[in-house]
């Protein structure tokens, strides 16, 4: 391998390393918080602390909540920015499909449904003008959640994970694709830059000159979970592939693609449009029994995971029912169709050919809804290796370079420092917070989500700025204090959050522990004051260091760190 | 002044870091263009061989990203300036057209 190359490859992983590392980290830490996001939300919601439920029967608990469900406030004012004229009162509007989808691990039940809209729309290729509808509901009853529970494990933590919560014409999934991107070039790269990658899943020297104990734990987190990182980021990318980053059937290929869907409906005998004509629903029950029954038939027993019904009302009306995941990789399967105003039974899905397979276990892998607990917490290891290893690479960054730069005046070590602070503690100090906002806030204060949210953002802020005010150190190659002052300010907010969940719940850990066990709410618990203890150990280490680096005559210009390091431009 | 411990041999090391900066910012959105091209260009001759249109648009999406990384590694590694920028242009323009035609002869 040329010299020439093994140093264009050293670049691009620096570089591309550095620039899409601080979007990498928000992946990877939201990413491994969403392994357990429902738990979270337990955490966060306590009306919900109770256990997983089964889809609840339709015809007696669905069916009334369905017709008092309407189109949400939120969509009404996104749509009426599509559609020319003023839309009509959503009591109004006519509910043309809903869905309910649940898993093993919600004792909640998610809801939705889209309403017709009669309007004009602006956008000619804009097809079926609907607005959405949504909500939580407690299955045991068949009551609405109040809407402002932000339920943050689902509905915060984990599409920050995939869009940074920028919707603005998908501007955070296409920065989160890039950096998937870049994060395939980086170990690619890294695995061309290093000579001995065998050695590198055992070399870590802690003692140490930083820059040394650093690289090694770089490489170390990069090569031990090597596999992981390269699924998760080509995973992420295949999941969002054909809706954001090659959306080729909307685009080039639309035409090819509408005369698929009119094909299919035909072959499936499942209508694409609705007749027009008015027409009942039969008993769901009765074909959620049926669909049990063949899927037992087929040796395969288990509980609906998806209802989905098209074309409500009408003549064409379908019933969907899709098999939970629990116990595969796909999240959910062999669905069973049936004609809605009869029950007469439509369609039965064949297995899914070879890359149908194929591409339901690669995104089941990623998005993981089977029951499996072991592999939940090496999810979380392996998450939390790819956020070390970026953290590390940030470190190693400045490290290599902060004796340059302090001679030469530069600003870059003490800006990269700055900024890898904030997105390492200070990121977790937004998402502790925001919890211990989520205990504070009353029950019933209303926008009690967006509180929280602004929490969250404001936190995350003033830690920036936090580390851009204590940088000045490292202009002179020290180490900037914003790392032990966070890393204390995070300890002290994981235990303040487990003290106020005991104050305003009741739910302390003996009784979440062994009097009433309730996993969701102790492992959130047990793993903030794990979070506590790690990062007081931290803060202690890096005063020891501080010191030291203090104390230390002025270094000459360093020396190569040896073996695996190669020459930097 | 403390004299550089790393004299660099030919251009200096700012100049080719400038240089690498601007091929890796023009490389990602031309190595993209390519693989949209490609990947249309995939769809398109899958269906025209008899697979169904969705087996065909997920046998593509799988493919798109295992040839991104090594186009663009390759693109940006490479000391033939010329030959790169053929390959991309000549991909670019030349594999969505080539879809496109493809799809109105199967459509027809």
């Amino acid at each position: 391998m040329s010299v020439h190359f093994r140093q264009a490859m050293t670049w691009l992983h620096t570089w591309m390393g550095l620039l899409l590392g601080y979007v990498l980290m928000v992946a990877f830490f939201f990413g491994s918080l969403s392994v357990f996001d429902r738990e979270i939300d337990r955490w966060a919601v306590p009306q919900t602390r109770f256990e997983a439920q089964p889809l609840p029967s339709y015809d007696r608990v669905l069916a009334p909540v369905y017709a008092r469900l309407r189109p949400h406030p939120v969509d009404m004012a996104a749509t009426q920015d599509r559609v020319i004229g003023p839309l009509p009162h959503p009591d109004t509007m006519p509910m043309s499909s809903l869905y309910a989808y649940t898993t093993h691990r919600d004792p909640v039940l998610a809801i939705g449904a889209e309403f017709d809209v009669p309007n004009k729309l602006k956008d000619d290729t804009d097809e079926h003008a609907h607005v959405h509808g949504w909500a939580t509901v407690d299955p045991r009853t068949g009551q609405f959640l109040p809407n402002d529970q932000l339920k943050i494990g689902s509905e915060w933590f984990y599409p920050m994970h995939y869009s940074m919560h920028l919707a603005w014409n998908n501007l955070g999934t296409w920065l989160v694709g890039l950096a998937s991107l870049g994060l395939l070039v980086a170990l690619v790269t890294g695995v061309v830059m290093h000579r001995k990658i065998f050695r590198e899943f055992f070399t870590f020297r802690p003692g140490k000159q930083t820059r040394r104990s650093t690289l090694d734990l770089h490489n170390l987190t990069g090569v031990v979970a090597l596999p992981f990182h390269l699924f998760f980021a080509f995973t992420g990318l295949v999941i969002f592939a054909s809706t954001v980053y090659f959306p080729l059937s909307q685009s080039l290929m639309k035409p090819l693609h509408d005369r698929h869907e009119v094909l299919e409906a035909r072959h499936t005998g499942l209508p694409h449009e609705p007749s027009g004509t008015r027409a009942g629903l039969a008993s769901v029950d009765a074909m959620v029994a049926e669909a049990k029954r063949r899927w037992a038939e087929r040796d395969m027993p288990g509980e609906v995971g998806l209802l989905t019904i098209n074309h409500v009302g009408d003549a064409n009306g379908y019933v969907s029912l899709y098999r939970a995941g629990s116990d595969q990789v796909a999240l959910v399967g062999q669905a069973i169709h049936f004609k809605a105003s009869t029950g007469e039974l439509l369609r039965e899905e064949p297995a899914p050919s070879a890359i149908g397979s194929i591409n339901e276990f690669l995104t089941g892998l990623h998005l993981q809804h089977f029951e499996h607990w072991l592999l939940r917490w090496l999810y979380v290891m392996g998450g939390l290796m790819g956020a070390v290893c970026i953290a590390t690479g940030f470190i190693f960054f400045v490290e290599k370079r902060k004796q340059q730069h302090a001679r030469t005046g530069s600003p870059g070590s003490r800006w990269v420092d700055a900024m890898a602070v904030a997105t390492v503690t200070g990121m977790v100090i937004a998402a502790v917070g925001m919890l211990v906002a989520n205990r504070l806030l009353p029950a019933d204060l209303a926008g009690k989500g967006e509180w929280e949210k602004q929490a969250f953002w404001g936190l995350w802020l003033l830690a920036l700025l936090h580390a851009l005010l204590r940088s000045g150190p490292v202009a002179r190659a020290r180490i900037n204090p914003a790392w032990r002052e966070q890393c204390w300010v995070l300890a002290a907010l994981c235990v303040a959050a487990v003290v106020l969940n005991a104050v305003s719940t009741g739910d302390h850990l003996a009784r979440t522990l062994f009097l009433q066990t309730y996993w969701p709410v102790a492992g959130v618990d047990l793993s903030l004051l794990a979070t506590a203890g790690l990062a007081a150990w931290a803060a202690r280490k890096l005063r020891v260091r501080e010191r030291r680096v203090a104390q230390a005559q002025p270094a000459p210009p360093a020396e190569a760190a040896g073996a695996g390091e190669v020459a930097h431009v | 002044m403390t004299p550089d411990p790393m004299p660099p041999a030919g251009p200096s090391a700012s100049t080719t870091s400038a240089k690498r900066w601007l091929r890796m910012l023009l490389l990602l959105p031309a190595c993209y263009a390519f693989t949209w091209g490609g990947v249309a260009f995939g769809i398109a001759g899958l269906v025209a061989m008899g697979v169904d249109y969705h087996e065909a648009e997920m046998a593509l999406m799988l493919l798109a990203f295992l040839v991104f990384v090594p186009l663009f590694l390759w693109a940006f590694a490479s000391a033939h300036l010329l030959r790169v920028a053929l390959v991309l242009a000549g991909g670019a323009a030349g594999l969505p057209a080539a879809a496109w035609g493809l799809q109105r002869l199967l459509l027809n």
